[in-house]
């Protein structure tokens, strides 16, 4: 009889339990994270009853939570691949709507500017025309500047999201060495698991992976060990270390992650892989430098190429061009960790030979060597570093100077801060050089029909390009420069003189003069102007193949097929992950169905046991009443 | 496969978002009319397009620049009309000028007419084009061509051309210089020139003579001096004898390769200059032709030199006609070589446009279809999550 009684109330107690833990999964059914939970029953042991083993009723031995290592561990992976990739592509479609959009996008703001440019040269004398060509440059340099700027904003947004991921890394280090400790404690006093402790852990592993890969390591005491990068440790046991954030080796604004372990701060350099501080790092890479390098480019090209154009025509004025735009001179930093004072100047030496590479600059001590900064590959220079005999390579000229120690790095960005720095220097409608300086004059007495081609400037620096010159024939095949000598012609032959050059053909008369002089009060000249027209389509860059518009062309479609790639990548992440989630969840994850199944059962169940309770009652009683009597 | 109730209710929202941001797409294509809105969507694409657009954008530009040519060329074809028209009335009142019953009385409202035409040729030199510049002061357009110093006229413009782009590989020059239209132009019969000396006493008159074999003529300076009024010779500017004859009136002259005619009766000692042609401007042609109808006559020997004078005058006015018409003629070939290149120029917009068109441009029914299609999917996952999320075993406890 006292079995019954027991029976009973083990069967009572064991599914009180059991609908204890249906209300546990049923109010944490929307909890993130959260593993359903079920009570595991066991029959108790039965008692030798000589007959045979009598059974004692039920007990409930744990609580066990529903959970699947391999597919936490996928789940971990999935989240750190489309954290990243969302992370990525986030940016990128910033970068690309920039570029789409036709309010900030350079190539209708240039296509204006080359417009107005063909206006003016149809109208050279027209100040309107001139003022109308000026202020279209100011609205090139402006959307350069724009563009840039926005890039910059988002290089800004870079470096703080880096700071914020990494504070996150560690906060999220020290919960899970803290949780670590609390498992340890709560599995060694009991034995039992302490799942909603396991769960939180876990939630704060994926809330990790968001911002990084890690891998982990279950320990023997129920801890776990996470690593990072190539295997530095962030927690081990109940111990969390931490990341940290520190300025590059030449550009101190460039946040950069290091591990801050026991022997001091180390870079971490392609370890990152995943999660946000992946994405951060490869849309830095992948896509914003190399965008603003090619934007600085093209502002570099069209300023260098434009400006000596310019400067080999005269202006309304009479006056040589004067530099139309300016820009910045190439971005010149120095290694953190020099320890000598060695200087470099650098100069765009020719444009047609930049390459978009940066270099860097190193003294070892005796000789200086130049490196392509992203593939360290040795660059050959010519010259010897001089002032007059400057080292020369990929476009550039350097003069080094100082007292540099051995080990020192410098490091070059030839178009660095072009396209921030882009500003029209002239502001006079009359200073726009539109016309040829020079000009060659057949005399109006000439008898004979040679006549000249047209001025072509191949030296604008020669000191007497501005020099009147006369060219007298004394004969159908001879002529003399300005009285002297008797060089022989023939039909068709091109003069070089004095930084210009032109044809003269037909045949001449003895005696048929050319007068080569400025060219000035030559308001109708456009011959210069036509020249800067022409910059628009002309190859400039890559050797002289690609042409400004080309170029920022190749930085849309480069931009563009990166970002068209990272969304088929998340899209593909985004599947991936919602597999992984979706198989957990039908492990771990509680139906709402089921557990009100559960409830029924464990009710009923629970029923029928305090049944058994009545029924060991009556039998008491009915036993009471037989010996009554 | 088991299912949990907030992944599955997770799943239902996240495919709804999926649709909805599907759907916001293809609405942003239709309001758009663009099948790419980033160049994210085809790169491919954006960058050709960024191209084409650029190619359009300068055929766009090379058509302003024609109609700015085309602008100026009518401009300079409407002055040298009138320059042709004034030049034929002048050879028409030489001509009147030139008969013999025209008395000094009735020859003195020619010269009064014939010296507006001077006025009248050096204004339209000196005509501007619409936006005020000197049509013919070459790139010195800011000056006036041609100023009338006393009795000379003087260029202050220069030779130069402007040239306009219209086409993708060609430039245009949009006018002519001042030098070549109105000074430039040889007196005589273009290669050399016969003038009766103002001291001869005969009524010789000469024609104008042509070269008939060019590789004997060295355009060299040469005079035909009467030794009486039946023998001639011609000695070179170095008094050397070059070729002599035997005169009658109306007889040619011909040595070294050129010929001409005398006519009237020219006595002994008189002369006439045989120079290569030089240059002379219009003005200073038309000028000196009404100075010679100005002078009085007295005697047939002072008509002859009259005839002599005007028969230069209007040989002057002629080679300026055939100048006028030589740069007419290249006018008229600019203006249709700008109409030839708009004309491909057009042609060429239009396939770059269809181009363009076949990259950017939306199907609007293949759009509008599938966003209809787009609206049903997601107004069924709407109905068919609220329908399953409201299935509970607790509705039923």
């Amino acid at each position: 009889m006292p079995n019954i009684l027991s029976t009973g109330l083990s069967g009572m107690l064991a599914f009180q339990r059991a609908i204890e833990m249906t209300g546990h999964n049923i109010a944490n059914a929307n909890t993130p994270g959260y593993s359903r939970q079920v009570a595991e029953f066991v029959a108790r042991d039965g008692q030798n009853m000589g007959n045979g083993y009598v059974g004692g009723g039920t007990e409930v031995t744990t609580i066990k939570r529903i959970y699947d290592r391999m597919m936490g561990e996928q789940l971990l992976t999935s989240t750190t691949g489309q954290s990243r990739f969302s992370v990525l592509d986030s940016l990128a479609s910033r970068v690309d709507n920039l570029l789409a959009d036709p309010d900030t996008a350079l190539n209708s703001g240039l296509q204006g500017f080359f417009n107005s440019m063909q206006d003016l040269a149809n109208d050279p004398a027209s100040i309107p025309a001139r003022r109308v060509m000026l202020g279209e440059a100011e609205g090139v340099a402006q959307r350069f500047i724009a563009l840039d700027g926005r890039l910059g904003e988002m290089d800004d947004g870079v470096n703080s999201r880096i700071k914020e991921s990494v504070a996150n890394v560690n906060q999220l280090a020290t919960a899970i060495a803290d949780v670590n400790e609390q498992i340890t404690f709560a599995q060694g006093g009991t034995g039992q698991p302490p799942n909603d402790l396991l769960d939180r852990r876990d939630l704060l592993l994926r809330r990790l992976s968001e911002q990084v890969s890690v891998t982990t390591a279950t320990q023997d005491d129920g801890s776990i060990n996470v690593f990072i990068g190539s295997g530095q440790p962030l927690v081990a046991g109940a111990e969390a270390y931490k990341l940290g954030v520190r300025g590059g080796e030449f550009d101190p604004t460039r946040a950069e992650v290091v591990y801050e372990g026991t022997s001091g701060p180390a870079a971490l350099n392609s370890g990152l892989t995943g999660g946000a501080l992946g994405g951060l790092q490869d849309f830095r890479a992948q896509i914003l430098d190399p965008a603003r390098g090619s934007l600085d480019e093209t502002a570099l090209a069209l300023a260098a190429r434009f400006n000596e154009q310019h400067a080999s025509g005269m202006d309304l004025t009479g006056e040589m061009g004067a530099q139309f735009f300016g820009i910045s001179d190439p971005t010149v930093l120095h290694s953190s960790s020099n320890t000598g004072a060695g200087t470099a100047v650098v100069a765009i030496d020719d444009v047609a030979a930049l390459t978009g590479t940066e270099y860097v600059l190193e003294y070892d001590g005796a000789d200086y060597a130049l490196h392509n900064a992203a593939t360290g590959a040795s660059i050959a220079m010519t010259g010897s570093g001089s002032g007059a005999d400057p080292f020369i390579a990929g476009g550039i000229r350097v003069t080094v100077g100082g007292a540099p120690a051995a080990g020192d790095r410098i490091s070059i960005h030839p178009a660095g801060g072009a396209a921030g720095s882009v500003r029209t220097l002239v502001n006079e409608p009359r200073a726009v050089a539109m016309a040829s300086p020079v000009r060659v004059q057949s005399s109006v007495a000439n008898f004979g029909d040679a006549h000249t081609g047209s001025v072509e400037v191949t030296d604008r620096d020669d000191p007497d390009l501005l020099s009147t010159v006369v060219i007298e024939f004394t004969s159908a095949d001879t002529y003399s420069i300005d009285g002297a000598g008797a060089l022989s012609y023939t039909s068709g032959d091109t003069i070089d003189i004095n930084g210009v050059s032109f044809d003269i053909s037909g045949t001449p008369a003895a005696g048929d003069q050319f007068v080569v002089e400025p060219n000035l009060g030559a308001s109708g000249d456009n011959s210069n102007g036509l020249l800067l027209a022409d910059i628009q389509t002309v190859g400039i860059l890559d050797g002289g193949t690609v042409s400004i518009n080309e170029n920022y062309g190749q930085l849309v479609a480069a931009v563009g097929g990166s970002t068209h790639q990272i969304k088929s990548n998340l899209e593909a992440q985004n599947v991936i992950l919602a597999n992984a989630e979706d198989a957990q969840l039908s492990v771990s994850g509680v139906n709402l169905d089921e557990e009100a199944a559960n409830l029924i059962r464990y009710q009923q169940a629970y029923q029928a046991a305090a049944q058994m309770i009545t029924v060991a009652n009556s039998l008491f009683d009915s036993l009471l009443a037989a010996t009554r009597r | 496969m088991r299912i949990s109730t907030s992944g599955a209710f997770q799943q239902g929202l996240s495919m709804m978002l999926k649709l909805q941001s599907a759907l916001d797409h293809t609405q942003k294509q239709v309001t758009t009319g663009r099948r790419h809105l980033t160049p994210s969507d085809d790169p491919f694409a954006a960058a050709r397009s960024l191209n084409l657009r650029e190619s359009m954008s300068r055929l766009d530009q090379f058509d302003r620049n024609s109609t700015m040519a085309t602008n100026r060329l009518g401009y300079e074809e409407s002055a040298l009309q009138s320059v042709n028209n004034v030049l034929q009335r002048v050879r028409e009142l030489a001509l009147q000028a030139n008969n013999a019953t025209q008395s000094d009385e009735s020859r003195g409202p020619i010269v009064v007419e014939m010296r507006q035409h001077v006025d009248a040729l050096l204004q339209l030199a000196n005509e501007k084009d619409g936006n005020g510049r000197y049509i013919f002061a070459g790139n010195q357009d800011a000056t006036a061509p041609v100023t009338q110093n006393g009795t000379t006229f003087d260029y202050h413009g220069d030779q130069g051309q402007r040239l306009i782009r219209i086409g993708e590989n060609r430039q245009i020059a949009d006018g002519d210089a001042g030098s070549a239209v109105f000074f430039r132009i040889r007196n005589g019969n273009g290669s050399f020139d016969v003038a009766a000396a103002t001291g001869n006493s005969g009524t010789g008159i000469t024609t104008a003579g042509s070269v008939v074999d060019a590789a004997q003529y060295d355009g060299g300076d040469y005079t035909v001096r009467f030794l009486d009024p039946g023998n001639y010779e011609v000695v070179d500017s170095a008094g050397a004898v070059v070729s002599s004859g035997t005169f009658e009136t109306g007889d040619t002259i011909s040595f070294r390769g050129i010929e001409f005619s005398i006519g009237g009766d020219p006595e002994t000692n008189d002369e006439f200059a045989v120079n290569s042609s030089r240059y002379q401007d219009i003005f200073t042609t038309v000028q000196n032709l009404a100075d010679s109808i100005d002078d009085p006559i007295h005697d047939d020997v002072e008509r002859a030199a009259m005839n002599n004078r005007i028969n230069s005058g209007i040989l002057g006015i002629d080679q300026a006609l055939g100048t006028v018409l030589d740069v007419r003629t290249q006018v008229g070939s600019r203006l249709s070589a700008i109409e030839s290149q708009a004309d491909s120029n057009s042609a060429f917009v239009l396939g770059l446009e269809e181009t363009l068109d076949g990259i950017e441009a939306l199907d609007y029914a293949d759009a509008l279809s599938k966003l209809s299609i787009q609206m049903t999917m997601l107004e069924a996952a709407q109905q068919s999550f609220v329908k399953t999320r409201n299935l509970s075993l607790f509705n039923y406890l």
